[in-house]
């Protein structure tokens, strides 16, 4: 199993590394702007355009340039590890940038996949036990409603019912955990539950046809057969095979949401990785937007690898070789 | 200076909106500042505010920092040897000394300044000793800095003796500026420059003192840890350590990305200055990304206003239409042109018959609804808003007139007719050069808006165009880069940079100002061969592209207030009869919602943005 890590941790680094050059090629070699020009001022001298271009490093060649981002990202640069550059936009290091919303994001991730699994799988499954009645129906409907409405509606109208009227939340914002808990998780309720309705009824509607599924299997009426308790037949033996595809999808999920989820971000004011990204897009903060990309592209891929190795727990069938 | 305004305005097709807004607001502009609830202003409180983001084009190192919200933050913070009273409308763009005791005249025909310096302005903790003329010096050399790429050093490179732009350290001296002692300085030109004293109200020559400044040897580095000689300073400015570079961290009250905190600078002596009078004892000034939520907070009382953004049209709407709110309303003029370029070396552009026709047939009334209707401001008639111009131009010279600012088909086609592009003389024009042409617009409201209305101006007299819509920034560099050779462009607006005609003149239409990248003389005015060559473009084959040069030096000459404003009005109304650049459509304003919390509002027409030091607030909130 340690070989199958290894290897897949070795696909990783190719994988970010191709990423990366997409994403070199796409911002720095066919930006619809020049950031030197762009940065140099409202009335640019020649001359300040061509110090703004030297100090960005867009003097180099294109390839110098995409080895040197490398060589910074393994050995560090003049900001230390891993060496990120610097921001064109706010002129200070990336990897503090960085580092200061990732915590924001990762808070909001993690504690929205909490809620949305602590909704969903369970609604999923009494769903699919309870199938076809007014409970199953009205799950289903509810989670139709929440795949359907956008999270921007969905954060707006929870900002404006517990905070403007019933003044229950403290609103928008992020308090870091260091600083307060309370205030932290006060903070941070809201755009959970917003972020985990919409997937939570995902995993509601994933989780009950597949338990569907699985319970219409031969092992299952073995199971039964056997004589053993309905509630066993339906947790060990139908909820747990029923379950692989969730870690699936909850893996790729999860990576996604550390590259930001932008739109939860920017309605809740959370400082995270997806609201800076987009931003720096816009601003053509192209090593803001460089770093964000390696972030994403390691998130998936590791929670990928993740998934896999828990598929082993979850499924005896998997082998790795 | 660049607005942030300018890239903000969230008018979203909603012209309805405002329109409504106008008619509710009825020209009741904060001009002259304040209003009747000026009475109950009183010292103290928290300024609180907010921002989607600060934008700034620097890291906010008053060298190099070219931002219009950074130069209303720097005139709470660092003191010039001159500068305004912070206030609304003509009165605001008066010069009074700040660091210096007087104003001085100058000698050697235009060519020397020397100030004296007030004796007891300090800089704010740690550092706690009085400002020198060094540290006057020490920002010149600065600005002269290559490295630290100040965004507007043109103000001074070739203008002060020994100042070019290219020096390798902030440590060179510059031969033009003496300090004989800590209480004088001495500037000397190369040339009489007639608007010299506001060059000297810029931030970037606000007094920055060497040994924490001189940590910071790169572009925007220093915005971290500007230490005040204002009345107030960052939050936590006086835990910077400065026994060494290795020392200095960024002052915690100021996170580009977060938010920026500031408060009173103990070493402030309100006695020296006659400029500012500082009525809130702190400034908070937060990111939030949620523009929505910004105004509500606004509209609640969590906020005292927004810092720089719009508000939302609905908001807007909804102020208007109630009569409690509608004095929290505050319209004040922008300083700012916008207008539709035309490239001079590309057909059919290069025929002034064509440009006058283009002018005369634009639907200007048309554009002005849909940037938002008449609080978003005033139909441009020609180059330089009225107030640069000390209101010697208005919007009464119009060389282009037409009823109701709708355009008039009929004489523009006139002056299509004497053009070489109407082959037949229907006043149309005709050929392949009229149709397909690209126009540069942006990709965002009011600019979609206005751009059905131009596409149909055009067609009427046969100029057939396609749009090609960008991000802003993406339109900027498109049709700053010469070699684009970009016949047409919606996207373009320029903003004073301080209250003189200069400051449109120079950049916009010298052939100085001509240059391969980041060209901002649109029209390419003063194109020659050799300049074409220099461009890497081809000079149009017979065009007489105007050049107006001489008329920029020589107004700029002219030191005298009047005379100096009588030159560049005509210059402007040469430009708008003979050269036609441009087709100027708008001068906008600048709105603002505040909360009843701010009990004065003012406006600071130097930097076109909320005056935060002449503000006043009820909340008894504070900083700590």
């Amino acid at each position: 199993m340690w070989r199958y890590i290894v290897r897949r941790l070795l696909w990783v680094v190719l994988v970010v590394l191709i990423i990366t050059a997409f994403t070199f090629v796409i911002f720095f070699v066919m930006p619809p702007t020049d950031p030197a020009v762009q940065f140099a001022g409202k009335n640019p001298t020649p001359e300040q355009i061509a110090e703004v271009r030297r100090q960005f490093g867009l003097d180099k060649p294109v390839w110098q340039q995409y080895v040197l981002f490398l060589k910074n990202i393994f050995t560090g640069d003049e900001y230390g590890w891993p060496g990120l550059g610097f921001s064109f936009v706010t002129r200070s290091p990336v990897k503090d940038l960085l580092f200061d919303r990732i915590w924001v994001t990762i808070s909001l991730a993690v504690g929205a996949a909490l809620v949305w699994l602590c909704i969903g799988i369970p609604i999923g499954i009494v769903s699919a036990i309870k199938r076809g009645s007014l409970l199953d129906r009205g799950s289903m409907l509810l989670a139709l409603f929440f795949v359907s409405a956008p999270v921007f509606w969905l954060g707006l109208m929870a900002l404006w019912l517990f905070w403007y009227k019933l003044g229950i939340s403290p609103g928008t914002g992020y308090v870091p955990i260091t600083q307060s808990f309370t205030g932290w998780l006060s903070h941070m309720i809201l755009p959970w539950v917003v972020l985990a309705l919409l997937y939570a009824a995902f995993y509601a509607r994933m989780t009950r046809s597949n338990l569907i599924e699985t319970m219409g299997q031969d092992y299952i009426r073995t199971a039964r057969v056997k004589g053993l308790p309905e509630w066993k037949v339906i947790l060990k033996h139908g909820v747990r095979a029923s379950l692989t595809p969730v870690v699936t999808l909850i893996g790729l999920d999860l990576g996604a949401l550390l590259g930001g989820a932008v739109i939860t971000e920017t309605v809740f004011n959370l400082q995270g990785i997806g609201q800076w990204a987009v931003n720096s897009v816009f601003q053509g903060d192209l090593p803001a937007v460089l770093a964000v990309t390696v972030i994403v592209a390691l998130a998936v891929t590791l929670m990928n690898l993740i998934v896999d190795v828990v598929y082993a727990y979850l499924d005896p069938r998997v082998r790795y070789t | 200076m660049m607005g942030k305004r300018r890239q903000r305005l969230r008018l979203v097709g909603l012209a309805l909106a405002l329109a409504l807004v106008a008619a509710a607001c009825g020209g009741g502009d904060d001009e002259g500042g304040g209003d009747q609830q000026e009475v109950t202003a009183e010292k103290g409180g928290v300024l609180r505010t907010a921002t989607t983001d600060f934008g700034f084009t620097n890291g906010f190192d008053p060298t190099g920092e070219y931002l219009g919200s950074a130069f209303t933050l720097y005139g709470a913070l660092i003191r010039t040897l001159v500068s305004y009273k912070h206030i609304a409308g003509p009165p605001g763009n008066e010069l009074f000394p700040d660091l210096a005791t007087a104003i001085p005249e100058p000698a050697d025909g235009g060519l020397t300044y020397t100030f004296k310096l007030k004796p007891n302005v300090k800089f704010a903790p740690p550092l706690d000793r009085a400002v020198t003329s060094k540290d006057i010096a020490y920002a010149f050399q600065r600005i002269n800095t290559q490295p630290l790429a100040a965004q507007y050093g043109v103000y001074y490179f070739g203008v002060i003796e020994g100042m070019d732009g290219k020096a390798k350290s902030a440590s060179e001296a510059v031969s033009g500026i003496e300090t004989p002692d800590d209480q004088t300085i001495t500037f000397r030109l190369t040339k009489p420059t007639g608007d010299f004293l506001y060059r000297l109200a810029m931030p970037a020559t606000g007094a920055i003192p060497e040994e924490v400044a001189k940590c910071h040897t790169k572009a925007g580095d220093y915005g971290r840890y500007v230490v005040s000689s204002g009345p107030y300073m960052l939050q936590g400015s006086d835990q910077l350590d400065v026994s060494s570079c290795d020392a200095q961290k960024p002052i915690s009250g100021f996170d580009p990305s977060k938010n920026m905190y500031m408060v009173r600078n103990p070493n402030y002596d309100q006695a020296t200055d006659e400029t500012r009078t500082n009525y809130v004892d702190g400034i908070k000034i937060d990111v939030n990304t949620n523009l929505d939520d910004i105004f509500n907070k606004v509209d609640t009382g969590a906020l005292d206003t927004s810092f720089t953004d719009d508000a939302p049209p609905t908001l807007l709407q909804r102020y208007s239409t109630d009569q409690a709110k509608r004095n929290l309303i505050h319209v004040n003029d922008g300083d700012r042109t916008w207008y539709i370029t035309m490239n001079w070396a590309t057909p059919p552009f290069d025929d002034i018959n064509v440009r006058k026709a283009v002018n005369q047939v634009m639907d200007k009334a048309g554009m002005l609804q849909a940037w938002g209707g008449n609080i978003a401001g005033e139909v441009a008639t020609h180059i330089m808003p009225p107030n640069v111009l000390n209101g010697q131009l208005t919007a009464e010279y119009n060389p282009y007139p037409s009823e109701g600012n709708r355009g008039d088909e009929a004489k523009a086609k006139e002056f299509m007719k004497q053009s070489k592009y109407d082959t037949n003389k229907d006043g149309v024009c005709d050929g392949g050069d009229c149709s397909g042409l690209v126009m540069i617009n942006r990709n965002v409201a009011p600019w979609t808006a206005m751009e059905p209305v131009v596409v149909e101006s055009l067609a009427k007299i046969g100029i057939k165009v396609t749009a090609r819509e960008l991000a802003s920034s993406a339109a900027y560099t498109t049709i700053q880069t010469v070699k684009n050779m970009i016949p047409i462009a919606l996207n373009a607006g320029w903003g004073k940079d301080y209250p003189d005609p200069y400051s449109f003149a120079a950049p916009l239409f010298t052939k100085e100002a001509l240059i391969p990248t980041g060209n901002t003389n649109y029209a390419l005015l003063g194109l020659d061969s050799a300049k074409a060559e220099e461009l890497g473009i081809d000079a149009p084959a017979g065009a007489q592209i105007p050049n107006v040069d001489a008329d920029v030096n020589r107004c700029q000459e002219i030191a005298e207030a009047e005379p100096r404003t009588t030159c560049f009005v005509d210059l402007d109304k040469k430009l708008m009869e003979q050269a036609v650049p441009w087709v100027p459509y708008l001068w906008n304003k600048v709105v603002v919602i505040t909360n009843p919390s701010v009990t004065k509002y003012e406006f600071d027409q130097f930097s076109t943005e909320m005056s935060i030091t002449e503000m006043a607030v009820s909340n008894k909130e504070t900083l700590s």
